[in-house]
């Protein structure tokens, strides 16, 4: 575990160039993935975990454009590929599961060959090889019955399926990084737990590192060995799982912690964070997050804080980090 | 891995969307009554000898091959001639069975040509986006503003002039038809584009490492080749209605044979002989009619929104 990290992604800036002006959707993001680990990417919608995945693959949709930063995927430095030799990247060493598994197949292909496309394109081959591997893939994923299934198209598989499908394909090149955007966020509850079960047996058997993008705490705390905590397009902490939610330093983090529903605590109502994520356009001055931080104080309106290593790999965005002493709602 | 090679069986196979679209088309009455209509043409048009009751452009009583005591102009519909002659002693059913590959000439080859440019612009134009796209579309508007018709005329006028009636003037019919009626279908086109390029399907593509092109042939126009059938099927309509229209005017090819080209030569003479020009009209009715039927019946079964 303590080898050298595979993707390596630092100070990473894309800007979204829109006709009302700048919007700094990713805002110099810290991200390091190592080897068969899986790293949680938390943050409230709009907060920039989409278009830092997007940006790794380098699909940032128009007008959005990566403009800064450094993203070094087992030595190499991605932004510096051309786009050939990054096609040859995509769905080969990086593969993406997406949010919603129900638009995610093209609707004209049957799921065989969708799943050879793949196959084909990065390891060519005799289509009969590509089929029986597909097979093998959904047999992997927990399909019942892959043999039929390969000859169906999308409009006849639940969204369950829709989404091993997907995982099957992410899987399908035998990547070193999936990034999973959301992967259960379209399912209901019963499923969205059987997914999560997949990716964990997956992970072992594949051994793949994941990025798990999620804004679920809860599916955080489950799956993740370490969490990168997000806050408007900026890093606000990072540890291991149970460093931050046993012991957050962050002040969002702990919001975000104790909006989190309980069993075991008996509470009147659920906090909620007051305010809205701020427009990116013109974010606020110093720290992104003052407005909303029930410590903040004048230095935080005046100033951006550094992102400070303050030991055991844990990274913080916070100018008061040393003197507050943050609780956690989950703490066991 | 080898034993599941084995294991692959042939069926059960998935219903493709294509198989989807033609049980619903299956079941819709006028679309079945419209490819029936089709078909009966295309029928007529591959074996004109046999449905036709004399050969080409035989004069009753004069040439050998259409015998009969004397020469009929203008006659009446009887039992041998059920359409009855026209003014040069033409049997008019026989001329119009002759005349219906002409018309598939000019619907297949004005709307091919005319889906071709509008697919290729459609296609560029909506995946390429920006400039190209501003580009594209503003030449696609000129082409709608200006008045269509009578630029045909004008244009068809000046080209038959130079191009001798004997080498093709068909054929420069149908070029011209087909590159003046393309803007309305690369409109439909590149809007379809950017509806279906924002699908997370083709980000999912992308995602599994696929090139530009991959993705615009192998996805992006798959996914809009439904919405081309449709305006395939009705431009051939329209297609032959405005070929019909600029010869019964007088802009046609001289000398082709065409239902319009039929009604042009017996108009003149409709207080004598209304049979010579009311039955290629009803020819030209019914083969547009046929391909309507067919054309609104592929909209509603490849339409997804109409799926139950």
């Amino acid at each position: 575990m303590s080898s050298d990290p595979i993707l390596r992604v630092h100070g990473l800036k894309t800007y979204f160039y829109t006709f009302a002006g700048v919007v700094k959707a990713v805002d110099g993001i810290d991200l390091q993935v190592k080897k068969g680990e899986t790293v949680g990417f938390v943050g409230e919608s709009g907060s920039g975990k989409t278009v830092t995945a997007q940006s790794i693959m380098r699909i940032v949709p128009t007008p959005g454009k990566t403009i800064g930063g450094t993203i070094e995927f087992e030595g190499r430095d991605l932004l510096a590929l051309t786009e050939s030799e990054m096609q040859h990247i995509r769905g080969k060493e990086i593969a993406y599961i997406p949010q919603d598994p129900t638009t995610t197949l093209d609707p004209v292909y049957s799921v065989g060959k969708q799943l050879t496309e793949v196959i084909m394109r990065h390891q060519p081959g005799s289509k009969k090889y590509a089929l029986a591997k597909a097979v093998e893939l959904l047999h992997s994923v927990g399909i019942a019955d892959p043999e039929i299934r390969i000859n169906q198209y999308p409009h006849e598989l639940s969204g369950g399926t829709k989404q091993r499908i997907a995982i099957a394909r992410a899987l399908s090149c035998d990547p070193s990084v999936i990034l999973a955007d959301e992967p259960t966020t379209a399912l209901d509850v019963t499923i969205q737990a059987q997914i999560l079960e997949l990716l964990k047996d997956l992970k072992q058997k594949f051994n793949v590192a994941m990025v798990f993008i999620t804004h679920d705490m809860g599916i955080v705390a489950d799956t993740c060995d370490r969490v990168t905590v997000l806050y408007a397009g900026q890093v606000c902490e990072t540890g291991t799982t149970e460093q931050v939610f046993e012991n957050p330093k962050h002040p969002y983090t702990e919001a975000l912690l104790s909006s989190v529903p309980s069993l075991a605590l008996k509470k009147e109502k659920l906090s909620v964070i007051p305010g809205n994520v701020p427009n990116l356009i013109q974010p606020p001055s110093g720290c992104r997050f003052h407005p909303r931080c029930s410590y903040a104080k004048q230095v935080c309106i005046d100033k951006d804080p550094e992102l400070e290593s303050i030991g055991d790999g844990r990274l913080v965005h916070c100018h008061r980090w040393k003197e507050l002493d943050l609780k956690s709602a989950v703490a066991s | 891995m080898s034993q599941r090679i084995e294991q692959l069986p042939t069926r059960p196979r998935g219903v493709s969307q294509w198989a989807l679209a033609w049980r619903r088309l299956k079941k819709n009455k006028t679309a079945i009554a419209g490819l029936a209509i089709v078909g009966a043409f295309v029928v007529m048009a591959a074996f004109d000898r046999l449905v036709a009751l004399y050969p080409p452009k035989c004069i009753v009583g004069l040439s050998p091959a259409c015998p009969s005591p004397d020469f009929i102009s203008n006659g009446p519909p009887s039992l041998s001639h059920p359409f009855g002659t026209d003014i040069t002693g033409y049997d008019v059913y026989s001329e119009i069975v002759y005349g219906t590959r002409a018309a598939f000439l000019i619907g297949l080859g004005a709307t091919g040509l005319a889906i071709l440019i509008a697919v290729t612009i459609g296609l560029v134009a909506g995946y390429f986006g920006n400039w190209i796209d501003n580009l594209l579309m503003r030449v696609t508007e000129v082409f709608l503003v200006i008045p269509f018709f009578l630029l045909l005329l004008v244009f068809l006028q000046v080209t038959l002039k130079f191009a001798p009636a004997s080498t093709g003037g068909l054929w420069i019919v149908v070029f011209v038809i087909g590159a003046f009626s393309w803007p309305g279908a690369a409109r439909i086109i590149r809007g379809e584009i950017l509806k279906v390029r924002e699908f997370e399907f083709i980000a999912a593509s992308r995602q599994i490492g696929a090139s530009s092109s991959r993705i615009l042939f192998r996805h992006l126009f798959p996914n809009v080749l439904h919405i081309i059938i449709v305006l395939l099927t009705l431009q051939i309509a329209t297609s032959i209605l405005t070929e019909a229209a600029v010869s019964f005017l007088g802009f046609g090819a001289p000398g082709s044979n065409t239902w319009g080209q039929q009604m042009y030569t017996s108009a003149n003479f409709i207080a004598q002989a209304w049979w010579a020009t009311l039955f290629p009209a009803l020819f030209v009715t019914i083969m547009v009619m046929g391909f309507n039927l067919l054309g609104n019946g592929l909209r509603d079964a490849l339409d997804p929104r109409l799926r139950e």
